[in-house]
């Protein structure tokens, strides 16, 4: 159908690639906007959490009854009043209870729920429940979880999610989660003719994905049905999640959800839901929970890593073959730590012509707090060892570190990994604009140097979206789309791409959130997937929508679609036009009616660029200035430069400023943020005065984003997602900085005293270390 | 994490609140701006239960011409004394001290009276104001005493205040021109690392007095001996002293390893500050901007 209408001489309008209003700016900046902790349904109870103090323990006995005794106390839930259920999910692997059963895992996991008629008394009541614990071994650390005759962190049979999307799943081995893996080529051969191998091992922390509004959920369970009003990113996901932990019919389940104050990866598939419905299940009555900081902190983080890389290259600098083994912490519960594994996979080898790669990734579980997605996940934690290893190539070669990468970087089409997509975009030419917004070669003092990164990240999620488009009587058009917007625009992006496919001004389009009772599928709001997928659907649901009209507008004009020309809400044709609200009226009869578009993507059928992964590769690519003041080890970020490669930009602005936070947050992942947990599993910096998240103070003096529209994305217009690639550019960027300006570093964050103990190390040995590792 | 319930009194004298005070003991604690003491007790650090609010007092507030010099009632905001025109121009160097403090928010609540008192080891205010020989005025309403600010704090969060004593103002003297006041820092969370400050006076190009302080590092801040000799120093020798100074001092110190950094980092970090802070006093003492 596609096809057909784009062969019409309509003569659309320019709603797209214009910085059209946010179309939530009015309500936020008024503070009308609802998100989920301003809803109150009537009766509703207020939760507190009792969570556990101990890494790992079992649970000898819960004693509720002063709790229950209290005065404002409706309920308290423990893991005995589960057990009419399976209390077990989590999407990739179902290894999580709803709440404690026996047994905890973590610092901080869930024992026991209040719901009382304040939130004081629930709060209140906690310290009134008595819970007896026998103290376990505990795995705290990756060495340790790993370590031969480590403390189990789960036993019995590995169960898959209802998502896992993980192929085979193996026997249980110890506290490995899931492997992920793949070797091409005959790596000995590279290597025994290697002129220059770069061998190094590398950490990267545990890192909170802070946003403004934590984790927040009202929960009803009436009778058989469930309504959910959360912060979530993926309410279809939640709603079958949910649907099969409580045995209810996924009709039954109603999932809504208001704005979300930031998401990043940490509201992605299911998160407080489960506790909410559970004790709303005991209480009868809605029950309310709102995580605070030092709750959302171990509700949800980054996956702490280590890594072992070797990178060979010939003497004339042409990249041979990369070994990487990889081990990421998940903690306690497995949450999307085999994605992030996998991810973190592909994105080992780096984007280049290899000859041989071995990736190896192990997900590990640990007695620490569960970890999942983070804006760009996976190549954030790769990107910056790759990157530094291809820059120590070029620095033992004496070669300048973009002519490297212009040598080396797979072109258009080229296998990115094994039964993969190709490449779908032009790398070289993103290099080469990042270096020109960095005057690459110019003169820098000792203390600053320049550094650039480049990578992919496999975008898209599982390609299946729905939309409808609503045309009413009066011209006004409706979109119902399953995307979250939680800041990103989303409503606003949506609304354009309908505007441009009806020729209306984005102002008649209203964008509403999502209800899954009324809302069409969406998989998820993440992996940079909305604008390309769910946008794609909205595309067609209007293309739909738009054919009605014409072929409305042929038999009251009375002219053939070839001689009609759309335009600002009207037809027109043979020296006539007709408003949308004419034609509705005309179709119908009356006025009133409405025209109704479907919107479908899927993997197969309708949409051909989906039928392979990913559904596109997102370009991480950025560079970054930095300066080190060598006496304090205090690292400075002067200057950064991204390319947004989006194919085609919606709305150039939303871009941008895409961009820009990803680069802060990027800044923050590279430079200071670091949860630090205790042998003990403690979390021990809990609160934002002790785990520093990026202010504005730390925007570089200079930014620059450059947005590259090859229209080579098969999103609709040709666009492609964006918003994280920049993330993952930025900690390599910055790491390859500050080794330009002589400080080589294998840990984030880079904090001044680690920096400056670097610099002191480096200072005392001899200048030539960097030749002594060169094999041959 | 959460704020425990509490009664909060509102005396409108400074009697009134010594007293309720007084009467209440260790129960009660007083409380102004609350940027310190209300997050002590979320993280469940303090407890109180009742708390006594100084916010109407008005002995607590202004700031007056004493001499040449300041005085700073105890329950003015950082804020309100940053922009304060008459600190400006009896002590240069104070409103930039004062603007580095934590943020806007925290700045336009919280009170020089109660970070001093609260005697968090890592204190701005606490640094500088030793160097430049702040007095503090305590009382009650009906007796006072004067106390030097470096001799105000016992230790991290001990001061020499006496069950129902109030600190009531901050005798700040000015800094007169041929004397030079710097106050230096380094943070990499919310709370600074490590603070320095000096004041020098230099009288024909020959340094006849000096100051130094150094803050964050230890339980409370520290005045190292070594700035003595800097004393006499002719101009040729400064830059040559104030590095042999910031050695000496960095090697007195015993910093307190914490989040901040480890002791062995803050002392390397003494010594490049107190250079920097001693450099930035000198250059301020000959009229030169920094």
């Amino acid at each position: 159908m596609m096809t057909q209408l784009l062969e019409q001489p309509t003569k659309l309008s320019t709603a797209i690639g214009i910085n059209v209003d946010r179309a939530d700016a009015r309500d936020k900046l008024a503070g009308s906007a609802e998100y989920t902790g301003d809803l109150h349904p009537p009766s509703m109870l207020f939760g507190a959490v009792l969570r556990s103090q101990y890494a790992h323990a079992e649970i000898e006995s819960v004693d509720t009854s002063g709790a229950e005794a209290m005065d404002g106390v409706i309920a308290v839930l423990t893991g005995d009043d589960l057990m009419d259920l399976d209390p077990y999910y989590g999407h990739a692997l179902r290894d999580r209870p709803i709440i404690a059963m026996g047994k905890v895992r973590f610092v901080g996991e869930p024992v026991a729920v209040v719901a009382a008629k304040s939130q004081a008394i629930a709060e209140a009541a906690l310290s009134a429940i008595d819970v007896s614990y026998r103290v376990l071994p505990i795995a705290a650390t990756l060495d340790r979880a790993l370590a031969p005759g480590a403390p189990l962190v789960h036993e019995g049979p590995v169960r898959p999610g209802l998502a896992h999307g993980l192929g085979k799943l193996p026997e249980r081995e110890g506290n490995i989660c899931y492997r992920y893996g793949f070797s091409v080529g005959d790596m000995e051969a590279v290597f025994s003719r290697a002129a220059v191998v770069v061998d190094g091992e590398y950490v990267f922390p545990a890192v909170y994905q802070y946003s403004m509004e934590t984790h927040t959920t009202v929960a009803h369970h009436r009778g058989r049905e469930i309504t959910i009003w959360s912060s979530c990113q993926h309410p279809f996901l939640v709603r079958q999640e949910i649907s099969e932990l409580f045995e209810v019919p996924l009709d039954d389940v109603r999932v809504i959800v208001p704005y979300l104050g930031g998401g990043f990866g940490s509201k992605s598939y299911t998160k407080m839901e489960p506790l909410a419905v559970a004790i709303s299940r005991k209480a009868g009555l809605p029950v309310r929970i709102m995580n605070r900081v030092d709750e959302s902190m171990v509700t949800t983080r980054r996956h702490n890593m280590k890594c072992r890389m070797r990178t060979a290259a010939s003497a004339e600098g042409q990249l041979l073959g990369r070994v990487v083994e990889m081990w990421l912490d998940t903690g306690a519960y497995a949450d999307n730590g085999p994605r992030v594994t996998a991810t973190a996979g592909d994105a080992g080898p780096g984007p280049y012509r290899w000859e041989a790669v071995d990736v190896k990734a192990q997900c590990v579980y640990t007695n620490t707090s569960p970890a999942g997605s983070y804006r760009a996940f996976g190549a954030t934690h790769l990107q910056w060892i790759g990157e530094s290893q291809v820059d120590e190539v070029a620095r033992r070669l004496g070669l300048d570190r973009v002519e490297i990468r212009r040598a080396n970087l797979l072109a258009r089409g080229g296998q990115v990994r094994p039964g993969a997509k190709g490449l779908d975009a032009d790398l070289v030419g993103d290099v080469e604009e990042v270096a020109a917004a960095l005057d690459w070669s110019a003169p820098r003092p000792s203390n600053r140097g320049v550094g650039l990164s480049v990578g992919l990240l496999a975008a898209g999620a599982h390609p299946v979206s729905m939309a409808t488009v609503r045309l009413g009587a009066d011209g006004g058009v409706t979109v119902l789309v399953g995307t979250t917007e939680l800041g990103q625009g989303a409503r606003t992006v949506m609304g354009q791409i309908a505007a441009e496919v009806l020729g209306l001004p984005p102002s008649r389009i209203v964008v509403r959130g999502t209800d899954t009772s009324y809302t069409p599928y969406d998989r998820s709001t993440g992996a940079s997937r909305s604008t390309t997928v769910a946008g794609k659907a909205v595309e067609e649901a209007a293309a739909q929508v738009l054919e009605e009209l014409i072929e409305t507008a042929e038999t009251t004009l009375g002219v053939a679609r070839d001689e009609l020309v759309v335009s600002e809400g009207r037809i027109s044709g043979g020296g006539t036009a007709v408003t949308y609200e004419e034609l509705i009226e005309r179709r119908f009869g009356l006025k009133g009616g409405e025209l109704i578009g479907q919107g479908h993507v899927g993997p197969r059928g309708g949409s051909g660029g989906f039928a392979d992964g990913p559904v596109f590769w997102e370009v991480c690519v950025g560079g970054a200035e930095v300066e080190v003041e060598p006496e304090t080890g205090v690292v400075t970020v002067l200057r950064i430069s991204t390319v947004a490669d989006v194919g085609r930009a919606i709305n150039p602005l939303l871009v941008r400023r895409q961009d820009e936070g990803a680069v802060l947050q990027g800044i923050g992942n590279a430079l200071f943020e670091e949860m630090r947990f205790s042998d003990e599993g403690l979390l021990l910096n809990d609160t934002l005065l002790d785990y520093r998240i990026p202010s504005f103070e730390d925007l570089p003096a200079s930014m620059s984003c450059t947005i590259v529209e090859n229209q080579d994305g098969p999103g609709p217009f040709g666009a492609k997602g964006c918003g994280e690639g920049a993330f993952a550019a930025m900690p390599a960027a910055i790491v390859n900085a500050l080794a330009d300006a002589g400080v080589q570093m294998t840990e984030l964050p880079l904090t001044p005293e680690r920096v400056w103990k670097k610099i002191q190390s480096q200072q005392g040995i001899s200048k030539n270390h960097s030749t002594e590792e060169v094999d041959q | 994490m959460k704020l425990p319930p509490f009664e909060v009194h509102r005396p409108s004298s400074l009697h009134n609140a010594s007293r309720l005070l007084r009467d209440m003991g260790s129960e009660a604690v007083p409380i102004n701006g609350g940027t310190e003491l209300l997050l002590a007790m979320k993280l469940g650090l303090a407890q109180y239960a009742h708390l006594v609010d100084l916010k109407r007092i008005p002995e607590l507030r202004g700031v007056r011409r004493v001499g040449s010099g300041l005085a700073v009632g105890a329950g003015m905001t950082h804020r309100e004394l940053e922009s304060s025109r008459s600190i400006a121009e009896a002590v240069a160097e104070m409103p930039r001290m004062l603007a580095e403090i934590a943020n806007v928010r925290v700045r336009s609540v919280g009170t020089i009276g109660g970070n001093l008192c609260f005697a968090d080891p890592h204190s701005d205010p606490a640094t500088f104001l030793s160097a430049i020989e702040a007095t503090l005025v305590l009382g009650d309403g009906s007796t006072s005493r004067r106390v030097p600010v470096d001799e105000f704090f016992l230790g991290a969060y001990e001061t020499k205040l006496e069950p129902g004593e109030l600190l009531v103002e901050v005798t700040v003297p000015a800094v007169p021109t041929g004397t030079g006041a710097a106050h230096v820092r380094m943070k990499v969370h919310e709370r600074p690392t490590v603070t320095v400050a000096a004041k020098v006076m230099v009288e024909r190009d020959t340094i006849v007095r000096a100051r130094l302080v150094v803050g964050s590092v230890c339980g409370t801040p520290v005045l190292p001996q070594a700035i003595d000799k800097l004393i006499g120093a002719p101009r040729a020798a400064w830059s040559e002293r104030v590095r042999e100074v910031a050695a000496l001092s960095a090697a007195a110190v015993a910093p307190v390893a914490d989040a901040e950094g480890s002791s062995r980092y803050k002392q390397a970090l003494v010594e490049v500050f107190v250079r920097r802070a001693l450099d930035a006093a000198l250059s301020n003492a000959q009229g030169m901007t920094r």
